[in-house]
């Protein structure tokens, strides 16, 4: 009996011992999980101090890049081997690519990410920042877009917050990788947040904040489908020197970035639009070898397209006007075209400061299409 | 046990966070890339063309089904017809009427890729609701 006790006291002394043991793994696991949940909704992910920013490097800075890559949409693509890819997972991935081999660039990364909760209720912060300079990773934040309207206050907040004072004059890039940015309206460009608008004149006017009010970006490029409108080029037109931008469908952010991987290397004595031309190129090669949809790649040069848009900017605002007051069932039947195929738009500035890389999809309407304008309009 | 499952469900509930990108857009590219796929996979031009043909009909099919249910919204039904036309012109293509050049035979794996890469950058499936992609893909993969 005495056996029976001690070994019944045994059993519940070892069962006493094994709940203490099993109390301790679950509390330094839940604090584990506690300081992996704070950390995730901390405010910033610093990566060096901030001293160590203004820290002087063999390199001399002399390019300053921004990138803007939305990725609240769908944006899953695949590739003809089957391959699947997320277009701003991949465009993030090579953006971070020419952060780190461009050793006199400094660059701002802003990846838009969807609305996520943790825990279900709990919201999770929906954009990241990079900042690189000489190649190096100096900062990595996660951030609050925009809650209401899109200005990209973060953005600009950021950029101001870490790039370099120099005296010199940097030559200023900007990229944006999205879906088409709306005319007009734009309720609904971010998936996950429905009542939220982004249009053209939203991101202009953020575009604004980057740069003082007698400079311009030396380039932009503008990764979405129907770019080359007359309105989006006059708006980004009015901020930049040299714009990259399709007018047609560009299939999910493709364009090439090798090009801007060794800057040094392709932008020889500053000619910003040679080198304009090299990316358009590499990236209708690119994209020709790649889709059997429709490739439209092209370079504006904002001085030399002014006569041209001077002439058409009242009717194409007209034809906008009109759009505006439509209902959402009659806008979806309306398409976009090539403006030389509408008789106003036919007019002899219209291949004035345009570099255009076409071929038309392999299939389709307008397989036999030889030509493009370089400039979208709407067939109305 | 009961603790070990509870405290695993806690962890994982406390770790886990919703994927909201995995919706039904995705799910319709993959169909259509599945498609691709069996008509690569495939010798036969002319069981490449039942293949895309079949594929163009059961979709067109699961879509007006969905759009005679009336559990969609108005916007969802601008879409739907914008996917519908969309689909009408490929299956048009493929067998060569309306004013198209049938596709040749040896050209059906690219026609395909083109009909993956047309529907991926498709204005109208950009404006069509997660959760009628879902029933889109739901009525296409299990009715036909």
């Amino acid at each position: 009996m005495n056996k029976q006790l001690n070994f019944g006291m045994l059993k519940s002394c070892a069962k006493f011992g094994k709940d203490i043991i099993f109390t301790r793994f679950y509390i330094r696991v839940f604090y584990l999980v506690t300081i992996l949940f704070l950390s995730s909704c901390s405010h910033d992910i610093v990566l060096q101090h901030e001293s160590q920013h203004n820290s002087g490097s063999v390199f001399e800075t002399k390019y300053s890049m921004i990138f803007v890559i939305h990725g609240d949409g769908d944006y899953l693509y695949h590739d003809t081997s089957d391959n699947e890819y997320i277009a701003d997972e991949e465009a993030l991935l090579n953006a971070k690519k020419v952060a780190m081999q461009n050793p006199n660039a400094e660059v701002f990364i802003f990846h838009q990410k969807p609305r996520n909760h943790f825990l279900f209720f709990f919201p999770l912060r929906d954009g990241e920042f990079y900042y690189y300079r000489n190649g190096q990773l100096l900062e990595n934040e996660l951030y609050w877009r925009d809650q209401e309207k899109s200005n990209l206050d973060f953005e600009v907040a950021a950029y101001h917050r870490f790039r370099k004072v120099t005296p010199n004059k940097l030559i200023n890039i900007f990229l944006y990788f999205g879906h088409e940015v709306p005319e007009f309206g734009g309720a609904g460009y971010d998936e996950s947040y429905s009542d939220r608008t982004f249009n053209i004149d939203d991101l202009t006017n953020g575009l604004k904040g980057f740069i003082s009010d007698s400079s311009k970006f030396d380039l932009t490029i503008l990764s979405t489908c129907f770019g080359g409108t007359p309105y989006t080029i006059r708006k980004l037109g009015s901020l930049s020197r040299i714009i990259i931008a399709s007018p047609a469908n560009l299939h999910l952010s493709y364009f090439d970035l090798k090009p801007l991987q060794q800057l040094d290397l392709n932008i020889k004595d500053g000619d910003i639009i040679s080198f304009a031309k090299y990316f358009a190129q590499q990236s209708f090669n690119k994209l020709s070898s790649n889709v059997q949809t429709e490739v439209s790649v092209v370079v504006y040069d904002v001085e030399k397209i002014q006569p041209f848009l001077k002439s058409v900017y009242g009717d194409y605002d007209s034809t906008l006007i009109s759009l505006k007051d439509m209902t959402y069932a009659i806008l979806a039947t309306i398409e976009h075209c090539d403006c030389a195929d509408i008789p106003t738009y036919q007019l002899s500035t219209i291949n004035n400061g345009v570099d255009v890389f076409y071929r038309p999809a392999r299939f389709g309407r307008s397989k036999n299409k030889l030509n493009h304008s370089g400039w979208e309009c709407w067939k109305y | 046990m009961k603790q070990i499952i509870a405290f695993v469900s806690f962890l994982l509930m406390f770790v886990l966070v919703t994927p909201v990108n995995a919706g039904g857009k995705g799910e319709l590219q993959k169909h259509f890339n599945n498609v691709a796929n069996k008509v690569k996979a495939t010798e036969n031009a002319t069981e490449k063309r039942e293949i895309l043909n079949d594929s163009f009909q059961d979709m067109s099919k699961a879509l007006d089904k969905l759009q005679s249910t009336g559990m969609i919204s108005a916007e969802d039904q601008v879409g739907i017809d914008g996917l519908k036309a969309a689909l009408k012109e490929n299956q048009d293509e493929l067998a060569g009427i309306n004013g198209y050049e049938r596709v040749p035979d040896s050209q059906l794996n690219s026609f395909s890729n083109y009909v993956v890469q047309n529907m991926e950058q498709a204005d109208s499936t950009v404006t069509i609701s997660v959760v009628a992609l879902v029933l889109i893909i739901l009525l296409a993969v299990l009715l036909f």
